[in-house]
């Protein structure tokens, strides 16, 4: 039984006051008691009358010639009989030892019991009061762990990308603090994205979770009226045909779709095997809301991906229409660019920067769409007023790319692939670190590949010979660590290419 | 569950006060509450709490300076400090860094967090 503070002081007050003394006791034992264990000696006797109280539910009255006087009354809350108000009294005493001794014993055991069932029902109503505001507070203590998981979730949904490691993240919390012993997320066409967590209990147990979790999707009954608010609910397994033969112990199980407009994702799960609590509808409302969060970040990353590739293949068809006009440049933007890559990986470059040079290498030469192919395919050594032209190719492809907001990150490389580390390069002659870094890795591998795209130099010996000028030009024409990293590269995985494919 | 432990519990938001009183009473910890920083000032010194959960936003007096006034008297008597605020931002982490034994909450926060927090500071502090 819960603390009940006023009313254990009242009936310490009132066994000063009176010759009484007062327990209360609940189904597991002794409560409460006025006197402090006083009455220790007779606890088996009290205990005993407190049980025969409790189970018939009335009024009992103990009296006996000569020995202490009992009186119980049980306490209820509701219909149900939850302890019991014993009163025990030196009634006698006070009486004294006199003739009407037993007259006054019987006269105050009439009154005791309207007293005791005044008392008992103020007992019971506070029992009844307690336990409600408890109620209450529970109820309000589980909004608030719902309130800081959705809080948590929403952090991670914003501060991660969107990623198999962030959907983890999403169910682990899930099955955290709604405590269940298994929580999943299953997207039949993403499979890289599903996630499965489970408890500590569970973690023990040698059935194949996965297997399970799949199971549990299979057998949602396609009818089943609660999928029209995109949920399926199973309280007891042992009821549910289907679900009762997926495991022998009872358990209850929460499934909403992941769902977006009319795109079906997949399913996100819980399992509980401890029916004595049920899934609220607070939980229900969480999942849901989780479920359609996730669904618009699946259609967010989807249209991403379109976007992305849509730009990929735009960017190729431009980079073909320049190659198509230079007969001597074909597949030279893919080239310079897996050596850039290539490079960066060697020089340790983090995942944003390879992303800019991955664009700026394959886009570096898109300036030569504005240049007559009568001089891109001149056979003869060009003229100064031609070669003016080729050099302004850096900076007719910085303006063809400005406006593309998106790439605005490549330009400084595609600007600057063609200055020089001692300054003599062009547009701006830029000196060492004044280039971008990103733009002294593609000259590196814009020259080696001018060097070897030459048929006479498709030889192992030639490319040989191409690494060696690179080499030469090293701190005057390219820069030195660039340049150290590109050899590692050479020797590591494009010599064996050279070996293989071209040596006549 | 009883044990011996004294919780001092300070919000001015009676919500979050009653369900960190019943968390903790559940527990067996004794709970005592504040409803403002001035007269949990007054309560850590008169009531001698072995936890103390405060709010930052508080009228009279805030959760900051509560703990700034009361953190020299955690070197005669260590007591647990538990800090919860709406956003901790980089200013909460660098001033709670100087305290003793103050740990931050961020709102929302789990009742069930919060629990395991002081429990485990009761756990290590071995007492």
């Amino acid at each position: 039984m819960r603390r009940m503070d006023q009313l254990h002081g009242f009936l310490s007050s009132l066994a000063s006051l009176t010759p009484l003394n007062f327990q209360i006791w609940d189904t597991n034992g002794l409560v409460y008691a006025s006197d402090n264990g006083a009455m220790a000696s007779n606890l088996k006797q009290h205990q005993a009358f407190s049980a025969h109280v409790i189970n018939q539910a009335t009024y009992q009255c103990h009296v006996h010639d000569g020995a202490p006087l009992l009186f119980g009354m049980p306490i209820t809350y509701g219909h149900e009989v939850i302890g019991s108000l014993i009163a025990s009294g030196s009634i006698a005493r006070s009486a004294d030892r006199s003739e009407d001794g037993l007259q006054a014993q019987t006269c105050d055991a009439r009154k005791m019991k309207p007293f005791l069932t005044h008392l008992a029902g103020l007992a019971g109503e506070t029992w009844a009061n307690r336990k409600e505001i408890e109620e209450v507070a529970e109820e309000l203590s589980l909004s608030f762990e719902d309130l800081s998981l959705y809080a948590r979730i929403s952090n991670h949904m914003r501060s991660l990308q969107f990623s198999g490691e962030m959907l983890k993240a999403l169910v682990e919390e899930l099955q955290e603090t709604l405590r269940v012993d298994l929580a999943f997320i299953e997207l039949p066409d993403r499979g890289e994205y599903n996630a499965i967590v489970t408890g500590r209990e569970l973690q023990d147990r040698a059935s194949d979770q996965q297997a399970f979790a799949h199971n549990l999707i299979q057998s949602i009954p396609e009818e089943a009226p609660s999928l029209e608010q995109d949920y399926f609910i199973v309280n007891d397994s042992r009821t549910m045909p289907g679900y009762r033969e997926l495991d022998p112990e009872p358990y209850r199980f929460l499934a909403v779709k992941v769902a977006h407009n009319s795109t079906f994702d997949g399913w996100l799960g819980l399992v509980s095997f401890k029916l004595e609590e049920h899934f609220r509808q607070s939980e229900l409302r969480l999942l849901q809301s989780m479920a359609k969060q996730i669904s618009v970040l699946l259609a967010n990353v989807d249209l991403y991906h379109d976007l992305e590739e849509f730009v990929i293949n735009m960017v190729k068809s431009l980079v073909f229409a320049i190659e198509a006009k230079d007969v001597y440049t074909r597949g030279h933007s893919e080239r310079v660019n897996r050596y850039a890559m290539l490079t960066a990986e060697r020089l340790q470059l983090d995942e944003a920067e390879k992303n800019v040079l991955n664009w700026a290498s394959i886009l570096h030469d898109i300036g030569k769409i504005g240049i007559p192919e009568s001089i891109l395919n001149k056979p003869a050594r060009l003229n100064d007023e031609e070669f003016n032209v080729i050099k302004g190719h850096p900076k007719k492809g910085h303006k063809i790319l400005e406006p593309i907001e998106q790439l605005a990150s490549c330009l400084p490389s595609i600007l600057h692939h063609h200055e020089r580390y001692d300054g003599k390069g062009y547009p701006q002659g830029l000196k060492g670190e004044e280039i971008p870094f990103l733009a002294r890795i593609i000259a590196v591998a814009d020259t080696f590949d001018a060097i070897t795209s030459n048929r006479a130099y498709r030889s192992a010996t030639a490319a040989e010979k191409a690494l060696a000028i690179v080499d030469e030009v090293a701190g005057t024409q390219l820069d030195p660590v660039v340049v150290e990293a590109f050899k590692e590269v050479y020797e590591t995985t494009l010599k064996a290419e050279f070996d293989t494919s071209h040596d006549a | 569950m009883e044990n011996n432990k004294k919780v001092l519990v300070i919000d001015d938001d009676a919500q979050i006060r009653r369900v960190v009183e019943l968390k903790l009473r559940k527990q067996g910890y004794h709970v005592v509450i504040a409803m403002n920083g001035e007269e949990g000032l007054q309560m850590i010194e008169s009531e001698q709490p072995d936890a103390v959960v405060t709010d930052v936003m508080m009228p009279k007096l805030d959760g900051e300076s509560l703990c700034k006034q009361t953190n020299h008297l955690k070197k005669q008597r260590p007591f647990l400090t538990i800090v919860m605020t709406n956003r901790i931002s980089p200013e909460d982490r660098h001033w709670v860094k100087e305290m003793q034994d103050t740990h931050l909450m961020e709102k929302p926060f789990s009742p069930t967090r919060l629990l395991g927090c002081i429990d485990e500071y009761f756990r290590r502090s071995g007492s």
